[in-house]
């Protein structure tokens, strides 16, 4: 359960990779030799891997169409793992390497095979492979932080912190926790008093202070709508609790209760924090693969918890909702030099009309530049982005009192650059992609009401909850051309 | 000793590439260095950290034996004990760096009295649980500690086999956070002291008793490395009927307490526990029970996975049928959760693939389904043109397994679907796509048709929509070559390769003569050169499209040396085609006409070779010629050629072949006297000239060249390897390479002859440094064997120590000793005075008698003497490295050792230096 090296590489596009910090860890290695003995393989030095690695992960030589180490189509690239191919070597490779790539950062670690070599053992039976994935998601967090992209002089004075944060939680390259996420540094701490209540390794200070908990669940919802008798539309609601506790207290019991409305459909594929202290079976019965079983559970879920201090995600779910938030129509046609276009939108009278903001955002791949732009909508304003072959429909913070909004006109495209492009938008695919924030708005209905959250210490602390929905990929297909398959559940 | 250097950057090249790093000076010297400075009161903790963390990644290339290790590690035992309290992290660092070379040096397998001693010293240390006085500051170190005598237990296992009572009490005192070190440690030893007790013959409850009481001594023994459990055929275990009253209670009180531990921590424990009763007869698996719930909600990877070792272990003894179901589906739903990271999720499907089953009906560790996946269960898997790539590629093989096995109805809908996703990738890439979207796709072919190539229905209509596409984008070539040449390296029936094959020959001929470039013929040879390979496909119209191409169109006038080389490629693969018989004409007037019309000498001479060839030899004897290429060795054969790459193997002279073994070696001459200098001095001699000596001295290094070569003479001769095959080989050409980027370039050398049975000829390498540092050469040698076969064959490097490059002072030989002396003290002083300002001096001692000095002095300094003053005991001696370095010695015997003092004019030479002197004085 060790790791052999751990790499991070950066590579700006068209530039070859670049080491940004690497480590080994020659016990590790040690061992590995004498394992498989003459079947050993010794990792390179540092200024060959970025060359190995790019090539196996297909990031090199971009400006040639074809080359075998790289695009063989009988190298498979699925799975975490990737082989490396050492030059030089005759048929020597240095498997597996496990890779996790954010941006331009490349993260990769060579887990230790505790196996003989001859078979090769499955990723599935080497327990280091796990911990090695644990170990590279938390060093992305340490590294990237809650953005997707760390200015550089941030992600270099993280890249300058990692030897002691390695010295901590991996010495000897057997890790003993992941790195603890960046820019998370609770407020008011104190070292833990030492009694007889032994602390939790992942909880090395106490809170001082106030004590506060708050809960904010989020949900996402996902659609692909196609305005089609022949295909079935899809909307997938999913979800998660994040939690912040300041508790006093070494190990304070906090309790988080989820409730849905009385015919809610219950929550399902239910993830919970390593940190829940007990879990009731029937939490965890209804799963999304199984098709929907209308006797199952549905609440109210308890989740009791000893907190860690950092932000963490208590739970997440996946629900399913008899409708879609929005329900849209989109029409494109082709007339003589321009595209006739029509687009209405329907929100739900479940819904509360009362949107942070709501934009449906209409693209046109494929096409030269714009001309005239020929377009009145009923509600909301109209952007119109030229560079970008882009309709921006802004429909603000509600929806008129019908419910229902239309964007209705013409796009011709008279000008001689070629706009944006896209492989799978040709022709008459094409789509309406929504984006939208409703606060204090679930689909499943299910909510955390701020009374149930009970936390048993000596001071009465604050508590707060919130809730909202979140649009994510919500596409809206153009129903006079061919929309492409988003699922393989209805298809069945 | 140099002090101003800059150690960022050394460290870091040092830790980019140890090899480049040390091709310019030497790991002994480099360790000393950074010993000193660690030892330097003035340089801060940062620096001392950088300097350790050599130390802590590459301990076996600074310490490359036993006893390197051993000293290594008392020294950083006297740094660590002399670093005042305040260096935490600098402590823990150096514990590692002393953990780190006595494993790697194997001080710890062999039992060396400095591990017996480290250990000690760590044991110790977590005992002395009293940090709290001195604030919480010390913990890390004990932290460390624990860290460190953990690995010292995996890499020796049971090593502390008789140390579990103290390790327990330790463990149940411990309320910080360290619980989580010592709760680990007590969990390993435990387990290794029962795996090592089932090795054990018979085992008394007293036997087994007594490990848990253990407080005695480490124990010096070696034990293999134990693999975990799941890797065995047959898992080790006690005899049953032992009293386990006590272990059952540790367990559950670890199993209790799992939860203060990090998840990572929490999944490690958890498999020692696992393998401990899995060991143990009279403990069960239902001890785990409780646990089981909190394990299958969990959303961290390293708890499921952890759970699925149990399962592996423990099949239906912990888990019932219901709770294998409930636990597939949870993997299924993990495997595409919407939540969840990408590399987390393709784990998971691998985890499906490698699902430890309770009744498994294969156990060949291959990709196989779990019986109980259904269509239906996996149906949310199924791949989508959204997915990312490697996404997509995980679920169409996991999907294309599913319904290889699914009952009819089921598997029709589910095939079709996965038929209509290619479709669409393949639509995708028809409307021009990038690279990556274009490898993704026959990534997915290729899965695809390996699982359903005898479903004619949809090979069909594939090999229509591939032919269809390329016509349009024929720069997808050698995608499609690579993806016949792949399916019928994994099928045993290669129809549908040729199915493929054939659609494109025929779509390359039915394309407009118009629109045949120079660009896209390019592709379309490619191609028709891999359809010639078929035997089953007739050429004849491969032969007339390009008879037809040639005749009317300009290429021809043109020339183009590859479109030419190309067609000949084409024409090289149709001479051997089975029905040769069938086109033989047609191929004649075809090879007739480019000798005769197209425009490039060299395209001309092969056609014309090809068409003698075709025309004069039999079927049989051609069909010779073209197989003598067949071997394994082809594709290593041809690259090395360096003449029209796709022809060559037709005749076996342009063929270089590569020598299985090391034929010939260079074994250097030994010089009884040192060799001189080539270049000729300026003359010297008149009075006024030998006033200003140094300056005359120095003014030669203006004429460019001077001074600048170090000549080695070697004997090339034979290896051991006795092949009468290379008993006499001819016209060698020597090519060198340098390792490193010191020296420049070395030309190749010609030798007309090698017989093993002669004197072997002498042969003159010739040196140009840039830095005089000792060097590797790589050499390979092309030559010729008697049958007029070409070979390639390496050498054993060459390495050029430093002496080697040891040359006498730059002056003519005739020059008054009184001369050189003068240079000699002028170099001397301005070395001293610290000009230019490389300039160093040092002093190194040694002990030696009177007659051992002189030997000394005549087997090593004889040719490079200055001046020898028996009287008075001193003697001068300079070495000249080229291209422009002075080393000065002034031996001088002392009373009770003698002294060397050196001046050089350039210190970063000192550490060579040092090491040289050492070596030959060392008794």
């Amino acid at each position: 359960m060790s790791l052999r090296a751990l790499w991070v590489l950066s590579q700006e596009k068209g530039e070859p990779g670049k080491v940004r910090f690497s480590r080994r860890f020659p016990t590790v290695e040690f061992r590995a030799k004498s394992l498989v003995g003459s079947q050993y393989v010794a990792v390179p030095e540092d200024r060959d891997i970025p060359q190995l690695l790019l090539t196996e992960l297909g990031l090199l030589d971009s400006d040639k169409p074809y080359v075998d180490a790289r695009d063989n189509c009988a190298r498979q690239h699925r799975s975490p793992a990737v082989e490396l191919r050492l030059n030089g070597q005759g048929e020597k490779t240095l498997w597996p390497v496990i890779t996790v790539i954010q941006g331009t950062l490349i993260l990769a670690c060579l887990p230790l095979v505790e196996a003989p070599s001859e078979p090769r053992p499955s990723l599935a039976s080497l327990a280091s492979v796990s911990q090695g994935l644990a170990f590279l998601t938390g060093l992305q967090d340490f590294l990237c932080g809650p953005g997707s992209k760390p200015e550089p002089d941030v992600l270099a004075s993280r890249l300058a912190a990692l030897p002691s944060v390695l010295l901590q939680v991996c010495p000897l390259g057997r890790p003993l926790d992941t790195p603890p996420p960046a820019g998370l540094v609770p407020a008011a701490v104190s070292p833990s008093p030492g009694g007889a209540q032994k602390q939790p390794a992942w909880k090395p200070v106490v809170h001082r202070g106030r004590a506060t908990v708050s809960v904010a669940l989020t949900e996402k919802v996902k659609s692909m709508q196609y305005g089609k008798s022949s295909r079935q539309d899809l909307w997938d609601v999913y979800g998660k609790v994040m939690c912040k506790c300041e508790v006093e207290g070494i190990l304070p019991s906090v309790t988080v209760t989820l409730t849905l409305p009385p015919n809610g459909s219950p929550l399902q594929d239910v993830l919970v924090h390593p940190c829940m202290t007990s879990l009731d079976a029937s939490i965890l019965t209804a799963c999304s693969v199984d098709g929907n079983d209308g006797s199952a559970f549905s609440g109210p879920y308890k989740f009791p918890f000893s907190p860690p201090l950092e932000p963490f995600r208590l739970c997440s779910y996946t629900s399913q909702v008899p409708v879609p938030p929005i329900l849209g129509s989109y029409q494109l046609r082709e007339e003589e030099k321009h595209l006739k276009v029509n687009v209405v939108l329907k929100l739900h009278e479940s819904v509360k009309n009362s949107f942070e903001y709501c934009e449906a955002h209409i693209p046109f791949f494929n096409h030269n530049l714009m001309g005239s732009v020929e377009v009145k909508v009923s509600s909301g304003q109209l952007e119109v982005s030229k560079e970008k072959n882009l309709l921006v429909w802004v429909l603000g913070q509600k929806f008129p009192k019908s419910r229902e909004a239309t964007l209705d006109g013409t796009v011709n495209f008279s000008g001689t650059v070629a706009g944006p492009t896209d492989p799978l938008c040709t022709g008459l695919t094409a789509y309406v992609k929504l984006y939208f924030r409703v606060p204090d708005l679930t689909l499943s209905g299910c909510c955390v009401d701020q009374h149930s959250v009970q936390v048993y210490s000596s001071a009465k602390p604050r508590i707060l909850t919130t809730r909202e929905l979140v649009s994510s990929e919500y596409y809206i297909w153009n129903s006079t051309g061919d929309a492409p398959v988003s699922s393989g559940l209805t298809a069945l | 000793m140099p002090d101003v250097k800059n150690w960022d950057q050394q460290i870091s090249s040092f830790l980019l590439s140890p090899s480049q790093f040390l091709a310019s000076t030497t790991c002994e010297s480099f360790l000393a260095e950074v010993l000193h400075e660690l030892r330097n009161d003035k340089a801060n903790d940062q620096l001392k950290i950088l300097l350790v963390s050599t130390l802590l990644e590459h301990p076996m290339v600074l310490c490359p034996s036993a006893s390197d290790g051993e000293e290594t590690a008392l020294e950083l035992l006297s740094i660590f004990s002399h670093l005042p309290q305040k260096s935490i992290t600098l402590k823990c660092n150096v514990m590692l760096a002393i953990t780190n070379v006595l494993i790697c040096t194997s001080c710890l397998a062999t039992h060396s009295k400095m591990a017996e001693d480290w250990l000690d010293l760590l044991f110790e240390t977590i005992e002395d649980t009293n940090d709290y006085r001195c604030s919480l500051s010390q913990q890390p170190l004990r932290a460390t500690a624990c860290d460190c005598i953990l690995e010292l237990e995996i890499c020796s296992p049971g090593l502390l086999s008789q140390k579990l009572e103290a390790l327990n009490l330790l463990k149940h005192q411990e309320t910080s956070i360290l619980h989580q070190s010592y709760c680990t440690l007590y969990t390993l030893v435990l387990k290794n002291a029962i795996r090592t007790l089932t090795n054990q013959k018979e085992v008394t409850d007293l036997d087994f008793k007594s490990i848990f009481s253990g407080n005695e001594g480490f124990a010096w023994k070696t034990n293999p490395n134990f693999l975990p459990l799941n890797m065995m055929v047959q898992v080790p275990r006690l005899p049953p009927g032992l009293d386990c009253k006590e272990l059952k209670s540790i367990t559950s009180s670890l199993l209790d307490e799992s939860y203060l531990l990090t998840p990572i921590s929490q999944s490690t424990l958890l498999r020692d526990l696992v393998e401990i009763v899995a060991m143990v007869p009279g403990l069960s698996p239902t001890l785990f029970k409780s646990q089981l719930l909190r394990l299958f909600g969990t959303a961290d990877i390293v708890l499921m996975h952890a759970t699925l070792f149990m399962k592996d272990i423990f099949t239906d003894s912990l888990f019932t049928a219901e709770d294998e179901n409930f636990l597939l589906k949870r993997l299924v739903g993990s495997a595409q959760h919407p939540l969840l990271r990408i590399p987390e999720k393709l784990f998971y499907m691998d985890c499906i693939l490698h699902f430890p089953e309770n009744r498994p009906i294969s156990s060949s560790g291959e990709e196989s389904l779990p019986v109980l996946i259904t269509p239906s269960l996996a149906a949310s898997l199924l791949p989508t043109v959204f997915n990312d790539s490697a996404t997509m590629l995980c679920r169409l093989n996991l999907l294309s397994l599913v319904h290889l096995e699914a009952d009819e109805g089921e598997a029709e809908k589910g095939i079709s679907y996965l038929f209509d996703h290619i479709m669409a990738l393949l639509k995708i890439i028809d409307g021009d796509s990038s690279r990556e979207v274009v490898v993704t796709t026959f990534r997915a072919l290729f899965i695809f048709l390996k699982h359903f190539n005898g479903m004619e229905e949809f090979s069909d209509k594939l090999t229509d929509k591939l032919c269809e596409i390329y016509s349009r984008h024929c720069q997808l070539a050698p995608h499609l070559i690579g993806l016949v040449d792949r399916i019928q390296d994994c099928l045993e029936e290669p129809l549908w390769s040729v199915k493929l094959l054939r659609g494109l020959q025929k779509c390359i001929q039915e394309i407009p003569p118009i629109q045949l470039t120079i660009h896209n013929l390019t592709w379309h040879l490619k191609v028709l050169k891999r359809v010639a390979k078929e035997g089953q496909i007739d050429q004849r119209n491969t032969i007339y499209l390009l008879l037809n191409v040639l005749i009317n169109s300009n290429l021809c006038e043109i020339g183009n040396w590859q479109i030419g080389n190309a067609v000949l490629a084409v024409c090289r693969n149709v001479l051997e085609h089975p029905s040769i018989d069938r086109m033989f004409i047609a191929l004649a007037d075809l090879l007739q006409y480019i000798s005769g019309n197209y425009d490039d000498m060299d395209i001309k001479d092969h056609a014309h070779f090809y068409y003698t060839l075709l025309t004069n030899l039999s079927r049989e004897k051609l069909a010779g010629i073209l197989a003598k290429d067949l071997d394994g060795e082809r594709a290593k054969e041809r690259s090395h050629s360096s003449v029209m790459a796709e022809t060559d193997e037709v005749a076996g002279n342009l063929t270089v072949r590569k020598t299985k073994k090391q034929v010939l070696q260079l074994i250097k001459v030994e010089e009884k006297s040192p060799h001189s200098s080539s270049d000729q001095a300026e003359s010297l001699g008149t009075t006024e000239e030998t006033k200003n000596l140094l300056a005359v001295y120095q003014r030669q290094f203006q004429v460019p060249g001077f001074g600048s070569e170090v000549t080695l003479k070697y004997r090339l001769t034979h290896t051991d390897d006795t092949d009468p095959l290379f008993d006499r080989v001819y016209t060698i050409c020597l090519q060198f390479e340098v390792k490193d980027t010191n020296y420049t370039k070395v030309s190749d050398i010609h030798v007309p002859c090698v017989f093993r049975d002669r004197e072997p000829p002498e042969v003159i390498v010739k040196l140009k440094p840039h830095k005089p540092y000792p060097t590797t050469l790589h050499v390979s040698a092309l030559f010729t064997t008697q049958d007029g076969l070409s070979w390639h064959s390496l050498l054993p490097d060459v390495s050029v120590t430093f002496p080697e490059i040891f040359l006498p002072l730059p002056l003519l030989p005739n020059l008054s000793s009184a001369c050189k002396e003068m240079v000699f003290d002028k170099i001397w002083e301005s070395g001293a005075s610290g000009n230019p300002d490389k300039s160093a001096i040092s002093l190194f001692c040694f002990k030696t008698g009177d007659e051992g000095l002189a030997d000394l002095i005549k087997t090593h300094f004889q040719g490079y003497m200055i001046a020898n003053e028996q009287r008075e005991r001193v003697w001068k001696v300079l070495l000249f490295l080229p291209p422009k370095c002075h080393v000065l010695f002034r031996i001088t015997r002392g009373e009770d050792a003698v002294q060397v003092s050196i001046a050089t004019d350039n210190w970063e030479l000192l550490p060579l230096v040092n090491t040289y002197l050492q070596k030959i004085t060392d008794p």
